[in-house]
Order: C-alpha cells, then sequence, then structure tokens
C-alpha cells in the first residue's frame, strides 16, 4: 500500500529533475484542490512549483488534453489511461514523440465522487487521504472511512491498463489491472431493437446541458472547431432538443471509434452524471470486434478507422 | 408590454446593387402595419436587428436618415447566413426589423462645431444616414463647415454614388472621394483615406470628426487626427461587434463593462482609450 | 416588519397555504439532486447544502421560445411574428439560497437595464415570490460573505426563512412576502435577536474571505492588462460548465428553428467561454483564445458588473464553479491574483 506522499516525493523528484535537464520546459500534473475530493491540472515550470505536485484518488482529469498542438519539450504525469491518450496523440500527429516524457503513475484506479456521496450522504467538508488505497471523508459530528475498492469510478472498475506501459518512468511498481470491460450490457443493448436502443440513449442523455465538458475534457477531442459549433453550414440545432443533444453524442462516439482509452475524463466532468462513456463503448466493441484494436497500446499503430487497407473488411456495404 | 424582441414586419420596397462585386445590397424596406413607422423613430447612428423567419438576425447600421420619410434603408454585406439569404430575396418579400438599437452619433452636442466625416468602404452606411441628416435644410444652418471624406478600394467599391455626387455639387459640404489606386476614366482622388484626410482635414478648432470604416483604415486614421491636434473627446467612431439581442442582455458584444449594442455603438476615442480593445 | 414562527408540527400545513393558487416550487431531492420543483408539500428538504443548479432557470429556462414566424408572405395581411412570451403564472419559490437571490437580483438589473425590458424574465420575475432559506452550514465551497453577500442575506427575496429550534421561522423582507406570510399559519414571534445569532454565527463558520478591496480600487485596465491571465486560464478546459451553474451568468444565444410551415425564435443559454460566442462574420475573434474568455467571465463578475451595479459583484461565492468546474478553477483564488500587484501574480 504506497502512501500519496512516497508518490509525491517522487513525482516532485522526476519533475525537477527533468526541469532542471531541459528534458522538459513544463510538466504538467496534478495539484491539491480547492474543495475536497478535487484536484487541478498544473503546468510545474520552474523546479520550486515542483512542490505542489501531488497524486490523489481523485487524479480523474486526463492529463493528455493538454498536449495537442503544444510546442516544446513538455512531461506528462499520467495513469495508464491517460498514457494511453498520449501515446495515440502521438500516432495522430498532434504532438512530436520526442517532445514528450511520460511521467507515469502505476494507478490503483480512481474515485467516482458521486459513489463516495451515496455512500456518505452528510454534507462532507474535508477529506483525508493517505494511500492509494482508502479514504476518510469528515463532516459535522462524523468521519468515515471509505475503502477505494467500493467507490471507483466504472471505467476504472474494467481497467487492465493500470500500469502505463509506454511510460519513460514509472513512479514505483507495477499495478495489477483489473478484469478487463466484458461488454456484457452494450452487448445486450445491441440486440436490442432500433427503437428499444434509441428510448435508452434519449433517456441516457436526458439531462446533458450541453456545456460540452465532455467534449473539452476528452484528448480526443482536439478539432480546431467542433462540428457542433459550425455555422456555415450549421449541422445541428443548439437547444437542449432530444434529438440534436442524441447527435452530438452519438457523433463524439463515433468519432472516437477506436480512439477512446476510457480514461473517464468525460464522465467525471459531467456535471450532470451522465454515463457519456456508453456511446464510446458501443464503439469501442466494434473497433475491438472487427480490427482487434486498442489504442494507444504501440507507438506506430493507428486508429483503423483514420487508414485504408485494401483487405478492408467490406462486408458492411450492401 | 412592449416586447424589444418583437420585429416591426416589412416588406422590401426595392433592392439595389450597390457594389460591383455584387456583394453589397441595399434595402429599401417599408413597414407593413400603420404606426410602425412611428415607433421605429430613429437618428443617425442607430442600428437595427434585421429578421429573417427561420434564418436569423443581424445587426445593421441605419443608412436612411429619418428626414427621409416612408422608409428605411440598410446595406448589407454577404457575409453569413442572414445576409446570404437577404440576398436571394426579392422586392415584395416579406420579412421584420427590430429597433432602432443603441445610440446616435451625438449630433445635437456637436450643434455649432465643424464636423468632418470620414468613411472606408461600405462602413460609410450610418454616415450617409448622417450626412443626409445634416443637409437637411432644417439642420444644416445649426453646423459649421462639414467634411466628408470617403474612400475604397476601387470605384466599383464606392456605394451610394448618387447620392455623394450630388452632395459633391453643392457648396455647403466638402466631398472627397478616393480610391486606393489610379484607374481609367477615375475624376476624384487617389489614395488611402488617411493621406487625403492629412491632406483636408480642418483645423481641430472647434472640431469634430466622426469616424467610420474598417479596423486598417481607423488604425492609421486615428493618428493623422490626433497629430492634427483633435483631442479624444472629439474623434467619435462606431464599433461592432457580434451581437444577438441587441438590448444589452445577451452577453456577448461588450467592451469591457460596456455593451456595444446598448450603450454604444457610438463611442468617443477619449471612451475607448479607457476600455480594452475587445472588439 | 415582525418575524413569523412556524411550528414543526404545523410545516405541511404551511406548505400547503403556500401553494393555494400558486405554483409552489421546494427543495426536492438530496444532494447533487437537489432540486426546486414543483411536489408534494410534505417532500420538502430542508437539510440540503444548496440545490444542484441555480434557481435562475425558473426565470430564464436554458431553452426558451420566443416567438413563432410562418413564412407565407403571399398572404395579403401576413403576420410574420407571433409573440408567444407572457405565458408567466403566480408562483413561489421556496428554498433559495441567500447566494442565489442575490444572483437573481443582479440579473434581474441586467433584464431590465436602464433601457430596454426583457418581457420572458419579467413575467415571471414578477409573478414569483421568493422565500429564501438561510444557511446555518455552510459548504467548503461557500463565500457569500466575502463577495458582500451573508448567508442570511435579504437581497432578491420576499421572505427570508431560517430554521430555528422546534420550526421554520421567516423574516418578511417586501410587503409582498409579508402579505403571503399572513396567509399561512405562521404566527408573530420576536426572532430579530436569534437572527442576528445565527447570522454570526454562520459567517463565522465561513472563515474570513479575501478583502476584494483592491480589485474595486484597481483600474479596469490595470486588471484587464494584468499578466497574470495566461497562467490563470492555462488549465481551463473552456467548457460552459461555470457558466451554465453560475447565478448571475445570463448570456443567451437567440437560434431560428424551422419547418417547413413556420417556426420558432428561441434563445438557449450560452457561455462566453465558447469561441463561437464573439466570432465576428468576417472570421475576427476579439476574444480568440482562451485566456481572453477566461479573462472575461472573471473580469465580468469582479469588475464590470460592479462598475454598472453600484458595487455590487457579480459573484454571490454559491460556490457551483468551484465544485463543478472539471479542473477546479476557483474564482476565489483567481481573485486573490486579481487583488495582487502586477509582479506578484505573475506568479
Amino acid at each position: 500500500m504506497p502512501a500519496l506522499s512516497d508518490i509525491n516525493s517522487k513525482i516532485r523528484e522526476s519533475a525537477r529533475k527533468l526541469l532542471a535537464d531541459g528534458r522538459a520546459e513544463v510538466v504538467i500534473g496534478y495539484r491539491q484542490g480547492t474543495v475536497p475530493m478535487t484536484t487541478s491540472p498544473m503546468f510545474a515550470r520552474k523546479p520550486a512549483e515542483c512542490d505542489q505536485l501531488i497524486w490523489s484518488n481523485f487524479a480523474r482529469i486526463n492529463l493528455a488534453n493538454y498536449l495537442p498542438g503544444r510546442p516544446g519539450k513538455v512531461a506528462l504525469v499520467a495513469k495508464g489511461c491517460d498514457a494511453r491518450s498520449a501515446v495515440g496523440q502521438v500516432t495522430e500527429n498532434q504532438i512530436l514523440k520526442d517532445n514528450l516524457y511520460i511521467i507515469g503513475v502505476p494507478c490503483t484506479g480512481m474515485i467516482d465522487t458521486n459513489l463516495v456521496l451515496a455512500k456518505e450522504t452528510r454534507p462532507i467538508k474535508e477529506l483525508v487521504e493517505t494511500t492509494d488505497e482508502a479514504i476518510t471523508v469528515k463532516g459535522e459530528g462524523f468521519s468515515t472511512e471509505i475503502n477505494k475498492a467500493d467507490v471507483l469510478r466504472r471505467n476504472c472498475q474494467t481497467c487492465a491498463n493500470r500500469t502505463p506501459k509506454l511510460a519513460d518512468e514509472l513512479i514505483g511498481p507495477e499495478t495489477p489491472g483489473a478484469n478487463p470491460d466484458d461488454f456484457a450490457d452494450i452487448k445486450a443493448l445491441l440486440n436490442k431493437t432500433p427503437d428499444e436502443r434509441m428510448a435508452y440513449f434519449k433517456d441516457l442523455i436526458k439531462d446533458c446541458l450541453r456545456c460540452y465538458a465532455c467534449r473539452n475534457a476528452c484528448p480526443l477531442c482536439y478539432c480546431p472547431i467542433c462540428f457542433v459549433d459550425e455555422t456555415r453550414p450549421q449541422w445541428l440545432g443548439k437547444s437542449t432538443d432530444p434529438m440534436d443533444t442524441l447527435t452530438f453524442h452519438i457523433l463524439r462516439g463515433l468519432h472516437c471509434s477506436g480512439r477512446c482509452t476510457s480514461c473517464g475524463a468525460c464522465e467525471t466532468a459531467c456535471p450532470v452524471n451522465i454515463k457519456v462513456r456508453e456511446f464510446n463503448r458501443v464503439t469501442e466493441l466494434t473497433v475491438q470486434n472487427n480490427w482487434h484494436y486498442e489504442a494507444g497500446q504501440s507507438w506506430d499503430q493507428k486508429p483503423p478507422l483514420t487508414m485504408f487497407q485494401t483487405d478492408d473488411q467490406a462486408d458492411f456495404i450492401k | 408590454m412592449n416586447n424589444p424582441y418583437l420585429p416591426y414586419p416589412v416588406r422590401i420596397a426595392e433592392i439595389r446593387v450597390e457594389t460591383e462585386d455584387k456583394n453589397l445590397r441595399t434595402f429599401k424596406f417599408e413597414f407593413l402595419n400603420p404606426g410602425d413607422e412611428e415607433k421605429f423613430a430613429y437618428l443617425p447612428g442607430q442600428f437595427a436587428e434585421l429578421s429573417v423567419p427561420g434564418q436569423g438576425e443581424i445587426p445593421i447600421g441605419i443608412a436612411s436618415s429619418p428626414t427621409e420619410k416612408g422608409f428605411v434603408l440598410f446595406t448589407v454585406n454577404r457575409v453569413g447566413q442572414v445576409s446570404s439569404y437577404m440576398h436571394n430575396m426579392k422586392a415584395g418579400d416579406i420579412m421584420g426589423i427590430r429597433g432602432p438599437l443603441g445610440h446616435p452619433y451625438p449630433l445635437e452636442g456637436l450643434k455649432g462645431k465643424n464636423l468632418v466625416i470620414i468613411a472606408g468602404g461600405f462602413a460609410v452606411t450610418t454616415l450617409r444616414s448622417t450626412i443626409t441628416w445634416l443637409l437637411e435644410p432644417s439642420n444644416r444652418p445649426n453646423y459649421g463647415q462639414i467634411t466628408f471624406i470617403y474612400g475604397a478600394r476601387t470605384p466599383g467599391l464606392l456605394l451610394y454614388k448618387e447620392e455623394w455626387m450630388a452632395w459633391e455639387k453643392r457648396d455647403d459640404i466638402n466631398v472627397y472621394v478616393t480610391i486606393d489606386r489610379e484607374v481609367p476614366n477615375w475624376n476624384y482622388r487617389v489614395g488611402f483615406v488617411p493621406a487625403v484626410t492629412k491632406e483636408v482635414c480642418p483645423p481641430p478648432e472647434n472640431t469634430a470628426a466622426l469616424i467610420c470604416g474598417p479596423p486598417i483604415m481607423i488604425k492609421f486614421t486615428q493618428p493623422v487626427l490626433e497629430d492634427a491636434g483633435y483631442k479624444p473627446d472629439n474623434i467619435i467612431m462606431s464599433l461592432e461587434n457580434r451581437m444577438k439581442c441587441g438590448l444589452g442582455i445577451c452577453g456577448r458584444c461588450n467592451v469591457g463593462p460596456e455593451y456595444v449594442c446598448k450603450d454604444g455603438p457610438v463611442f468617443t476615442l477619449a471612451q475607448l482609450n479607457r476600455l480594452p480593445k475587445e472588439y | 416588519m415582525p418575524e413569523y414562527l412556524v411550528k414543526e408540527s404545523g410545516l405541511k400545513e404551511f406548505f400547503q397555504s403556500l401553494a393555494n393558487g400558486r405554483h409552489l416550487l421546494t427543495p426536492q431531492g438530496t444532494g447533487d439532486k437537489c432540486k426546486l420543483e414543483e411536489a408534494g408539500p410534505d417532500k420538502v428538504n430542508l437539510d440540503y447544502s444548496n440545490t444542484h443548479m441555480s434557481p435562475k432557470s425558473a426565470f430564464f429556462p436554458q431553452s426558451e421560445n420566443l416567438m413563432a414566424f410562418h413564412n407565407k408572405s403571399d398572404k395579403p395581411n401576413p403576420f410574420v411574428y407571433q409573440d408567444l412570451g407572457d405565458k408567466a403564472q403566480p408562483t413561489v419559490i421556496f428554498g433559495i439560497r441567500p447566494c442565489d437571490a442575490r444572483g437573481l437580483s443582479i440579473s434581474n438589473r441586467v433584464f431590465q437595464n436602464d433601457r430596454f425590458t426583457d418581457p420572458y424574465w419579467k413575467g415571471k420575475y414578477e409573478q414569483t415570490i421568493k422565500i429564501g432559506l438561510a444557511c446555518a452550514s455552510p459548504s467548503p465551497q461557500c463565500f457569500c460573505a466575502a463577495m458582500g453577500g451573508s448567508p442570511y442575506g435579504e437581497l432578491g427575496l420576499d421572505v427570508l426563512a431560517f430554521k430555528v429550534e422546534g420550526g421554520l421561522g421567516l423574516k418578511p423582507v417586501t410587503a409582498q412576502g409579508e402579505e403571503l406570510i399572513k396567509q399561512t399559519n405562521a404566527a408573530q414571534e420576536d426572532l430579530a435577536q436569534e437572527i442576528k445569532k445565527q447570522e454570526a454565527k454562520a459567517i463565522e463558520a465561513q472563515g474570513v474571505g479575501t478583502d476584494l478591496k483592491p480589485i474595486d480600487d484597481k483600474d479596469l485596465m490595470e486588471l484587464f492588462q494584468d499578466p497574470h491571465w495566461t497562467a490563470t486560464a492555462e488549465n481551463c478546459l473552456n467548457c460552459g460548465v461555470c457558466t451554465f451553474f453560475c447565478p448571475t451568468c445570463h448570456c443567451f444565444d437567440i437560434q431560428d428553428e424551422q419547418s417547413e410551415q413556420g417556426g420558432i425564435r428561441m434563445r438557449n443559454w450560452d457561455t462566453c467561454m465558447s469561441w463561437l460566442f464573439t466570432v465576428h462574420g468576417t472570421g475576427h475573434n476579439p476574444r480568440p483564445s482562451k485566456t481572453e474568455r477566461v479573462r472575461q467571465r472573471f473580469m465580468h463578475k469582479l469588475k464590470y458588473i460592479p462598475l454598472k451595479q453600484d458595487g455590487i459583484r457579480g459573484c454571490t461565492g454559491c460556490g457551483r464553479c468551484v465544485v463543478m468546474c472539471p479542473v477546479n478553477i476557483d474564482i476565489r483564488e483567481v481573485a486573490l491574483k486579481m487583488c495582487q500587484p502586477p509582479a506578484q501574480s505573475q506568479a
């Protein structure tokens, strides 16, 4: 059970060295959030700033999101999924491999705040976290210890890639992966009628505000102008009309096909707790079935839907 | 309650192609409902939202003068969805206009002064309104010397040819029309607006400048006026920003604490000097 | 005006009488499911921290139809637009937190500004009696006092309710509020000292906020040009969460949605975090990157609104943006940077 303070020291030490050696001009990592159960991405450019870098059970936002188009040498504090996203961005030509240094942190999964709030319904005023296996939340007249295993994010529960294998260095020993997503629910969903599937997805997004936090937190969504923001022509209405909203989510899901690393940043960012990843899980299952491909597992393999081969299957053309 | 979002229905009475590239057309609107013209009482420098059902709205300066009765004029550049749609509309078609919006040029406060009016390209619209208003016999005696400097890249890009050619023949306004480069059969000036301004602008004493033009023209004309001794209080400009409501509510057109739609679009340079350049 | 008391046993009857002939919205659900909704008077939650979203949507829904139109210009006397406003109905909202009520009063001065009145807002705002519920126990993200408000603030409310031993205290703020209270089972009771005591305790629990006077004193161009904005905006994702959850963010977009016969002109919440918000038809954008957009949001809250609204800050300290922001950009930290002399705020 590694103490968070040990991980913190190692991240800081590595970051300081990378900055001092000129291996990186900036280290992108996490700092403590200002309210319980939050962290905030930070950009350390001076060795002294590295003292603010931390590791946490709430290091949920995928920092690879800050890489596309970034000039200069950058070091990234990354979980398994984040490192895969960064590798994916290299294969998609969003950042030069030579400019990237991955400080890999073998992960034990991140906590879903909503699950904590479901376990402890009294107002939480303070969080204590000393290890990467449990937390204590405190409020007026209570102090509750919660086992991380009971409050993991859904994507972390089925993460087989917790150790960032392609990282330039690892902070601490490798961590075992969980049993991978068996997509049982998605397979069941795909066996339903189109009307039933439509009803399922409409219900899924009924609270969507179209704030686009999912898109903006996503390391795959780096288009300079997203299709929902196009005005000439304007593809989509701007209201919360269910079909417009659903079109956004479905198209975003399709755009991410074969590229998603299940980092869960979209669901973490969503302010109304939509299971945004359901759209991606449908496309991921399809890509895995058809091309046996998983994003970000190799430096030189491109996502199947970004390339063309003469022996591509064509049985979907009728 | 009066609903300021609700446009007055108007009929397109006439469409005039203004420029040789056909990108600018002047729309002459007549109000459908009696009484709406009186409700739309405006002054030079104000603008309106032109409203096409199903397409949206665009904020456009009013090119006619309130002294011209029975119609209102707007010159529309083909840029986006609404303006492109309008360019395919025909005389007789029905649409809406909503306004007047914004503050006019402070002509009341400029009484007794000389005026130099400087326009570039198709930003001349509300200055056409201003000059037409100033030349009205009941208004003209209230002002001193009036100088009008108007430039465009080519002769074919100058708007309102009939109007400025008529003004040129008058002796109560000095008109200087200029194009960027020499072309055959051009009988007026050649040169950029800042250079012409430097040459012909009246002395700054008791004089105000009204400027409307593309950013590059304003950028180089402003120092010419300041070098000539014009005080920022006497340099008056009209801004543009993306707008939706026109009422100071929807929030996008602000320049610092001021909304271009509600608190502008007319500002003095003295005001703008204290505001962020977010326009 | 005197205070009133409803005994715990009389709460159900109290809420029933509030609903008499009116829509009654009360806090329903717990945690981040807590919403102001129309529901049975016996399900009112009096123990929420705050509602998940601010109450602004009761007056300014995320999507609102403004007018209908048809395209039949061949008719002899065609009407083009048909007003869809003015459908407001008498409503009572119970359980608006003082921070949010303050937010409503700030937005009210935008929707009913010095030149124009927004009829869609005005209809709902003026037909709604607003009953606040004071905050005895602040959350970690709460800082209303630092923004000039109070957990027992009255601005924007008709009545302020507060929990007391064995019941609910009520302090009428407006004549309309007192009139409503008189129609209920609440009985007069002198609770002036009790409120003062509770308020002092609640403010103390919030902790001493930063003194933001330097922001008021600084020239707006000094704040605007301060070099800290690049670093302040660096981790921003430019999503719209902060603006959608903010009780004072009021920006909207107007859109036409068309069918073959005609269509609807509507408005939808918009966000200054979006690139599209300010881009000109020519492609020029006065706020081209997230740095300008983040600066706009904080300058608007902490400088522009105070300049336009007699010093009242455009942030009410509800703390929603602090917790909802996916990257935890904390307006308290930004305000602190804005207070610093330029040399120190760069770090």
